[in-house]
């Protein structure tokens, strides 16, 4: 384990703690794509690119589409 | 509907980006579903980065033609008979892998070149098509609350 990828662990430990305790909606989801990105760099440092590949489309983008549309639909935003 | 359009409103900076980069973002999902079984990637992966740009164009270039024409009707059409023939296609594979039966089989090409890998290749096709409309049908879910 490099110490590149120690750097991205405590990160995301870091980030996977402030989406459940940050109070405004939008964001904790903004938290959360980070968190999918930097998983995604991590994927790939741990020798995964296909995984890398889906979670950088699938975490980064689609989820936090629905995330925000979801969140602008009950009206959520802003507070 | 009336509500959808005025939020399309026209930014030049997201229609000229929009206009560079979305055929970019589509020959590069078209390149990922079709290398899915020579390098990292596959169906699952190509058809989420498909629906992504699909949601894109929506976003960006509102209701125009590329968008009105994936209708309802037409969009389930592609589904179904994109899990028909990965139904089909696996179920021989299975049936014939699975009971050593020496029927006709796939020609399997050369190992490395774009076909090789038998059955590989049709089935990341359909699961491309069907990962794609799946993400679009979801979003238009979110967005618009209808398909």
């Amino acid at each position: 384990m490099t110490t590149f990828s120690m750097i991205v662990i405590i990160f995301l430990i870091g980030a996977s703690i402030a989406v459940s305790v940050i109070r405004n909606l939008l964001g904790a989801i903004i938290v959360f794509m980070v968190y999918s990105l930097t998983m995604a760099v991590l994927w790939q440092q741990l020798n995964a690119p296909d995984l890398a590949i889906t979670e950088a489309a699938v975490g980064a983008g689609i989820t936090t589409l629905l995330f925000v549309f979801t969140l602008r639909r009950v009206g959520g935003g802003g507070k | 509907m009336n509500n959808i359009q005025r939020e399309a409103e026209r930014s030049d900076i997201l229609t000229e980006v929009g206009k560079l980069i979305i055929p970019f973002i589509q020959v590069f999902a078209v390149y990922v579903i079709f290398n899915g079984h020579l390098s990292p990637g596959g169906g699952f992966a190509g058809g989420t980065i498909l629906g992504a740009s699909m949601i894109l164009h929506r976003l960006i270039f509102g209701w125009d033609n590329l968008i009105s024409r994936l209708t309802y009707e037409r969009v389930m059409k592609w589904m179904c008979a994109s899990l028909l023939i990965y139904g089909a296609l696996k179920g021989y594979s299975f049936l014939t892998g699975g009971m050593h039966w020496e029927v006709w089989d796939i020609p399997l090409g050369t190992p490395g070149k774009l076909l090789s890998g038998g059955f590989i290749l049709p089935l990341n096709i359909a699961v491309g098509i069907i990962v794609s409309i799946t993400v679009y049908v979801f979003f238009k879910l979110f967005y618009e609350g209808t398909i």
